[in-house]
């Protein structure tokens, strides 16, 4: 079941190289970060999969690693590959980020299927928080 | 053993830059050389990861390169060379300042504390029944508070075996057991302290061992809550909170960082000793918090649309 597609952002949004995050829920959360590098534009779900309720920036829009190799969670350091979301180091290895489904025209991202909370709705087994 | 708590903690990172405005903005003081102090002078320190000083890397994710701990004086200092020199290599510095791993692999340092006494007021409440607890004319509500963290409070890490952990910083240097999650770990502090926790573990499969949090003490949830805000409000990500934990009863707010780790403001932790009977649940979403809220937008009260015109 396909949705209709949803404006995420202008290409030119993403500074090259750069990351951003997009598709806010209603609480102003953002559900959708992008990667941008030259043409290519890859899209995950803002959900870490080590927790249940984990978005992976520690800024607006910071979503990858000092060297911009990386998609990084700041929650607890996972480093994924940007192409296609596999945790290479970190406590979610082997695991995979979310992808999502783009439609980029010459100027804009648009996103299919994307859902109404990035987080807080899954039924993943959180490892646990305490103290 | 008079160990007082975490001093100071050491890390390695990819992107100094964006650390060092992450803690400044958090409100630690930097001294212009990666060392970012709480008013007592506890302090997180973050290097360039390829920097050959620092303590050698874990296998993991994990930034955190070296975990110092405060003691009292030179006499306990002698107690834990002499304890942990038994079976472990113990590196000394030119300072004092002893260096080594613990069981599970951690590095660990213990110097002289380098805290100063804070003699700073609590935060100040009213309440019908006690005395006021601010003076007649005085605001509680003050935006421009300036909401520093005042001491480094507890460390929490993932391991990947707690009973090894815990024992050893139990038999070796003395911790107490405050509290305990059945199958994640103990509360412990040690003895020269007397918040419900200066250090907690969760067990993890081995490829998660590392830091999970730090957190320092702010003056009172009113202080936590402003501070927290203000991160909000400059774009940080806030994780968890703010809230009311059950266990230490310190109230929370977690936030990401690019430190790689959760950065946490507490405030009002129970204090503890010897006479206290340490408590035992199995770790649950009801068990980790009293309450739990999420920063929305600001709001007002107001009288509604005007009623319809006739
Ligand atoms: S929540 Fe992402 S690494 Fe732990």
């Amino acid at each position: 079941m396909t949705s209709e597609p949803l404006f995420l952002c202008r290409v030119d949004d993403i500074g090259e190289g750069g990351s951003i995050g997009v598709a806010p829920d209603h609480r102003g959360r953002d559900r959708v970060l992008l990667v941008r590098q030259g043409q290519a534009i890859y899209g995950y779900i803002n959900n870490c999969p080590h927790y249940d309720r984990a978005p992976l920036g520690w800024k607006k829009d910071a979503f990858l690693s000092g060297d911009q190799t990386r998609i990084m969670c700041a929650a607890h350091g996972a480093l994924f590959t940007i192409t296609d979301g596999l945790c290479e180091l970190g406590p979610c290895l082997g695991q995979r980020l979310t992808p999502v489904a783009l439609v980029i025209t010459e100027c804009e991202v648009f996103g299919l299927d994307i859902p109404e909370f990035a987080y807080g709705r899954s039924t993943q087994q959180s490892s646990g928080a305490a103290a | 053993m008079r160990i007082i708590g975490p001093d100071e903690l050491v890390f390695g990172v990819d992107n100094v830059g964006a650390c060092g405005s992450f803690l400044a903005d958090y409100g630690l003081i930097g001294d212009g050389n990666g060392r970012f102090a709480a008013l007592d002078n506890t302090a997180i320190t973050v290097r360039d990861k390829q920097e050959p000083s620092l303590p050698a890397p874990m296998k993991t994710a994990s930034m955190l390169r070296q975990t110092i701990w405060g003691v009292e004086d030179q006499a306990t200092l002698d107690q834990i060379e002499a304890e942990l020199s038994r079976d472990r290599p113990v590196a000394k510095s030119a300072d004092g300042t002893l260096a080594c791993r613990d069981d599970s692999g951690f590095e660990i340092a213990f110097r002289v504390t380098r805290r100063t006494k804070l003699d700073l007021p609590a935060e100040l409440i009213n309440s019908p029944g006690a005395k006021p607890g601010r003076g007649t004319n005085v605001v509680g509500a003050n935006e421009d508070a300036e909401a520093r963290p005042r001491s480094l409070s507890h460390i929490v890490y993932f391991v990947p075996d707690m009973d090894k952990m815990a024992n050893f910083y139990i038999e070796r240097l003395g911790f107490v057991i405050t509290d305990k999650f059945t199958n994640t770990g103990p509360f412990l502090r040690p003895q020269a302290n007397d918040d419900h926790h200066v250090l907690f573990m969760i067990q993890t499969p081995e490829y998660m061992q590392g830091i999970e949090h730090l957190a320092f003490h702010m003056q009172g949830p009113t202080e936590l809550m402003l501070a927290g805000s203000r991160m909000v409000k400059k774009g940080y990500e806030s994780f968890w909170g703010p809230g009311r934990h059950k266990f230490g009863s310190n109230w929370f707010w977690y936030f990401n960082s690019p430190l790689g780790t959760h950065v946490e403001y507490d405030a009002d932790m129970d204090k503890h000793d010897g006479d206290w009977v340490e408590r035992e649940t199995p770790m649950t979403k009801d068990a980790a918090q009293m309450f739990l809220f999420e920063n929305v937008e600001k709001w007002a009260p107001g009288g509604g649309p005007p009623p319809a015109q006739k």
